[in-house]
């Protein structure tokens, strides 16, 4: 074994050349030895045994993107209870109170959605 | 952190974003590119709120009022969108022009 | 903090109103959904009534500097809440009888209202922002009110798309003034760019995003596009109350951005500001000419008045003085004359349109078939025109005097030639009225009694502030910031 500070290296680059030669020996003969049938199916897309259907754009129900925004502009309000929380303790009752107000009027926009039937999955 | 960098970084977001206005011509990724301006001045007001060691923190709460709004805005926009979709079958801007001069 | 909930009753009270609204929409049979329409009215009223408490009071200023309630604020509020209430006038049977009577209409108008009330108050960045939020939002809506009506959901769109995008280019402007200046306090931002000259090319060019921003809703040129489609899209009041509080409520922001934070660099945006007036009245007049949908011709005036009102901003003077007082207090005066006329206008287009049809060939003959209409009609239109001794006439005078006392001769004369342009389209629709046979259109129009209101409410005020200008200037007067 060759010494020295390239010398390491060398042990290294040998390591390595020896791993891909393996790995290029053994697929190149999977490559010759292995039969070879072409078939349409081979192409296909595999999806659990089941031949697939249509192509690979689907559309999502429209109906879903109502949940969708609900969500987001609910889910976004709720940035504003963050600061709030941090700071509650120094704010007293007046904070509070006017946090309930706040989510008073979000809790008004969700019944009006829920009145509307917008909550319900036809 | 040089001032410098995140003005490039917002200026860079902001200009993507007119160039999404201008050159595309689905309405939702018009939306997404406008999006990506109020992303930029958003990037602006907390780094410059960052920088100016301001104890108000002013930048920050706008930044905070910004995302909050601009996802209200692109609720009923995205509503719009979507009945007009209903209605016409197509989100293409050129298309949705029944009205000229 | 310390809230001075005096200082914001007005809010709180249409906060409430608009609550009520949304709540009794929801409990109310579909049979009954015509109580709601009295409910906003007394909303609308309480409102005003709680504006006139605050009438005349000092100054109150809260919530951190950013809310101030003084004469320009309660001035500009009460104008605001009387748009409202003429629009909920106009809008009843328009909505019954298109078959969109719906409950949501209401609640809408009010939020946008709400938004209107604290911008005249907002003298910050910030509540500035969201208050130009709060009118826009709603309003999209309102445009694309007609569900199935593709025009209406055309109108909804292209007025979504530009208002977003004004918004956004608006924000990266404001973000970069808070940049160099650390605040957003409208008179912070003028001492500390008085006291930063290193940066002032990019302030100037933030100036500029927030002015484009703000040209797009006050429809000015080239950011106009969007106007005539969402007025001629989306229901007759939706687009009186737009042209009318929603565009007041963008020069109201301007104004007072205009004033008191950018005034130290007037010089620079001085000669950008009369280019866009100018070509502003210039583009709204001549394409006026060549239309034939009296909704359309209403837009593109509406345009050309947006001219007219952003004119005194060029004469502003970097020291301040009277000069900025005058002009500050010609674009009130405008705009408060300017709610009353164009509302008169699109009431009777809304009067008339069921029946007769919006386009200018279905008035021929209106003089014979229904005098009384026809005879406010040219009124407001002869007002919009500015003759005299109505109260456009008046509202143009202010504007000219203003010029003229900043020494911008040639604004005037591009003011004055402007003027005699749109004599012309408002006389075509006043001849067809009077001087062309009836067409086979209806013969007497019935016009409901809220629509009376509307309308006699209107010719009152346009007569009154024509013969008594003093009323209009006065009041302008006092209600200025500089």
């Amino acid at each position: 074994m060759p010494k020295g500070y390239f010398g390491e290296y060398l042990t290294l680059a040998f390591f390595a050349g020896m791993m891909l030669l393996l790995v290029a020996g053994t697929l190149g003969l999977n490559k010759l030895v292995s039969p070879k049938v072409h078939r349409d199916e081979k192409y296909l897309t595999y999806e659990c045994g089941v031949d697939p259907v249509g192509g690979g754009w689907s559309q999502t129900q429209i109906r879903y993107y109502l949940f969708g925004l609900l969500f987001v502009v609910f889910d976004v309000e709720a940035v504003f209870l963050f600061p709030w929380a941090v700071v509650f303790d120094k704010l007293g009752t007046a904070a509070f109170v006017e946090m309930v107000i706040f989510i008073g009027i979000l809790a008004l926009g969700l019944a009006y959605a829920w009145r509307k039937k917008v909550l319900e999955w036809l | 952190m040089p001032v410098a960098w995140v003005l490039i970084l917002s200026s860079f977001l902001f200009s993507v974003g007119i160039y999404g206005v201008l050159a595309r011509r689905n309405a939702v990724l018009v939306l997404m590119s406008i999006e990506l301006m109020l992303n930029a001045a958003n990037i602006n007001f907390v780094v410059f709120n960052l920088l100016l060691h301001s104890i108000s923190y002013i930048g920050q709460v706008f930044a905070l009022f910004i995302i909050t709004i601009a996802a209200a805005e692109l609720g009923v926009g995205l509503a719009i969108v979507i009945l007009i979709f209903r209605n016409r079958s197509t989100v293409s801007i050129d298309e949705v022009s029944l009205m000229k001069w | 903090m310390q809230i001075d909930y005096a200082a914001v009753a007005p809010e709180l009270v249409l906060t409430g109103a608009l609550c009520i609204v949304l709540v009794v929409d929801l409990v109310l049979p579909d049979n009954r959904k015509g109580l709601i329409m009295p409910v906003s009215l007394l909303g609308v009223a309480g409102t005003l009534l709680a504006l006139l408490a605050l009438a005349g009071d000092p100054t109150r200023t809260t919530l951190g500097g950013m809310f101030v309630v003084d004469s320009f604020a309660v001035t500009l509020k009460i104008l605001f809440c009387v748009a409202a209430l003429l629009t909920l006038a106009m809008s009843y049977d328009y909505l019954r009888k298109e078959g969109i009577h719906q409950g949501e209409f209401y609640f809408l108008l009010l939020c946008s209202l709400l938004g209107m009330l604290t911008i005249a108050s907002s003298r910050d960045l910030l509540p500035i922002f969201v208050s130009l939020e709060l009118v826009s939002v709603p309003a999209f809506v309102l445009a694309g009110l007609q569900k199935i009506d593709v025009k209406s959901n055309e109108a909804a769109l292209k007025f979504f798309l530009f208002s977003i995008l004004s918004t956004a280019v608006m924000l990266f402007g404001m973000s970069l003034i808070y940049g160099i200046t650390g605040t957003t306090n409208l008179a912070e931002i003028a001492v500390r760019l008085a006291a930063t000259p290193v940066l002032r090319s990019i302030a100037v060019l933030s100036v500029f995003f927030v002015v484009v921003g703000f040209g797009f809703k006050i429809s000015a040129f080239p950011f106009q596009w969007w106007v005539p489609d969402t007025y001629e899209g989306s229901p007759v009041p939706v687009a009186a109350f737009l042209s009318v509080a929603s565009k007041t409520a963008g020069f109201v922001g301007l104004l007072q951005i205009m004033f008191i934070a950018f005034h130290g660099l007037a010089d620079v945006w001085r000669p950008f500001i009369a280019a866009v007036a100018i070509l502003t009245m210039t583009f709204g007049n001549l394409v006026a000419l060549t239309q034939r949908h009296i909704v359309r011709l209403l837009a593109y005036s509406s345009i050309g008045q947006a001219g007219y009102i952003l004119l005194p901003l060029a004469v502003v003077n970097v020291n301040g003085g009277s000069v900025n007082h005058e002009a500050f207090a010609a674009s009130i005066a405008y705009l408060l004359i300017y709610a009353f006329m164009e509302m008169g206008a699109f009431s009777v287009a809304v009067a008339y349109g069921r029946e007769g049809g919006y386009f200018i060939d279905d008035y021929a003959g209106l003089g014979y078939r229904a005098p009384g209409l026809a005879v406010v009609m040219t009124v407001f239109l002869f007002s919009l025109a500015g003759i005299p001794p109505l109260a456009g006439w008046a509202a143009k005078l202010f504007i000219f005097r203003a010029v003229i006392d900043g020494h911008e001769y040639w604004l005037a004369v591009a003011m004055a030639v402007n003027t005699v342009i749109a004599l012309f389209y408002y006389a075509k629709v006043v001849r067809r009225m009077f001087f062309e046979p009836a067409g086979d259109g209806p013969l007497g129009v019935k016009v409901p009694l809220l629509l009376q209101a509307t309308i006699a409410v209107s010719t009152v005020m346009v007569l009154l502030v024509g013969i008594l200008p003093d009323l209009a200037a006065h009041l302008a007067r006092m209600s200025t910031l500089v």
